[in-house]
């Protein structure tokens, strides 16, 4: 998957209103709460086979963040 | 020779919670997007003077119209919300239900693994001969628990009680169960205070946490996320386990009943283990997230569409960090 891909389905999934960029802050969303977290949760294991903790959740600020949390490698140019 | 689930009944506190009722007390949280991913409409807690021990009660009350109350010799009693430190609330309910005098009755502390674990613990007493009729009771008020500014908790726990009788039977109609334990997880879903360990604090510093919760050390606290990770990476696995002790697939279930947490982490976990939507089970919407009894109430639900044997896949998994289940067959309404 590439980063707009990813991005485009992160927005679908956890049904986010606003338009995301790589500097899009997770935290600053009006829907982040602990089930937006959740459900990132499950897509992330989905989409990757990556099973993030709590402590990843709150370390989380950008998507870019995320992208760098799942692994660079995984993404295609 | 075996065990065989016979009856079940439960039953709910008369207080019943819809969504509208929590969004005037909090005005600033999305309870239909909450409804629509979590799949809780409605929850039902007790009041003040009502404990776990009256809704068991009124749960075996209906259950023993059906039963003969002296054909009872074992009663199990799971609950996390003990009307005493002691005695035992199972030696009460023997005496408040009017059961015989020697028969066996304990409680056990076990949370959302505590049904499928009080059917294990059922059969191997029915197998060794040591009992005949197993009333097994789930009870639970985690509300009482609750921080009254909790909202992500007050949405998703219910209080409710399940009382089951398991009977023996020429037949076995209980698999063989599997069990899991990791207390490293012991914290993520926790009352610390109140116990031997941290005495209850009236003056408790209110905390904030996930979306904008509160709680104190003497309430219930729940790391959301990090039970969500416990589930996610080990009971779809566990399934598996079992599926393979027992030499069945995922095809020769008709129905996955798995403890009924939430709906989102439930339809995560079907399709992890590629289940279709025809044999998973997932309905909370009337009573929510009620620990112990969702499972109990859950086949009793889905019993009403038996017609010819089935083989019904059952998992309880939470608090602990804890977690059981295995294979029942079942050809009957419950």
């Amino acid at each position: 998957m590439n980063r707009l891909t990813f991005i485009s389905k992160l927005k679908d999934t956890l049904e986010l209103e606003e338009n995301l960029s790589g500097n899009t802050n997770f935290k600053e969303l009006d829907e982040w709460d602990s089930m937006t977290g959740m459900m990132l949760m499950g897509f992330v294991d989905n989409e990757f086979g990556v099973s993030l903790n709590t402590a990843d959740l709150e370390a989380l600020t950008t998507i870019d963040s995320l992208i760098e949390r799942i692994g660079t490698d995984k993404f295609e140019e | 020779m075996g065990a065989v689930i016979k009856n079940i009944e439960y039953v709910f506190p008369n207080n019943r919670v819809s969504n509208e009722d929590l969004s005037e007390i909090f005005p600033d949280y999305d309870f239909s997007k909450f409804e629509e991913k979590i799949g809780i409409a409605a929850r039902y807690w007790v009041s003040k003077e009502e404990t776990a021990f009256d809704l068991a009660k009124r749960a075996c009350e209906k259950l023993l119209k059906n039963v003969s109350l002296h054909s009872i010799d074992f009663l199990l009693y799971c609950t996390q919300s003990p009307d005493y430190f002691l005695p035992t609330t199972a030696c009460i309910l023997q005496h408040e239900l009017g059961l015989n005098k020697n028969i066996g009755a304990l409680d056990f502390n076990l949370g959302c693994s505590g049904f499928t674990y009080g059917v294990s613990l059922a059969k191997s007493l029915i197998n060794s001969g040591q009992a005949r009729n197993v009333l097994l009771v789930t009870a639970e008020t985690y509300s009482k628990y609750l921080h009254p500014k909790d909202h992500s908790n007050r949405a998703i726990f219910g209080d409710a009680a399940a009382a089951t009788l398991i009977s023996f039977s020429e037949e076995e109609h209980i698999g063989n169960f599997l069990f899991g334990t990791d207390g490293g997880g012991y914290d993520k879903l926790i009352i610390r205070n109140g116990a031997a360990k941290h005495p209850y604090q009236a003056d408790a510093q209110e905390k904030q946490y996930g979306s904008n919760n509160f709680y104190t050390e003497n309430h219930l606290y729940m790391d959301g996320p990090e039970i969500f990770k416990f589930t996610s990476d080990n009971i779809p696995d566990f399934v598996k386990k079992i599926l393979n002790v027992e030499r069945k697939e995922i095809e020769n279930v008709n129905q996955f009943i798995f403890h009924q947490a939430n709906a989102f982490m439930l339809d995560f976990m079907r399709r992890k283990l590629n289940i279709n939507k025809d044999n998973f089970y997932i309905n909370l919407k009337e009573g929510g997230n009620t620990v112990s009894c969702t499972i109990p109430i859950a086949l009793k639900e889905y019993s009403k569409q038996i017609d010819e044997e089935q083989t019904i896949l059952l998992v309880g998994f939470g608090v602990g960090l804890s977690w059981s289940g295995g294979l029942i067959k079942l050809k009957y309404t419950l």
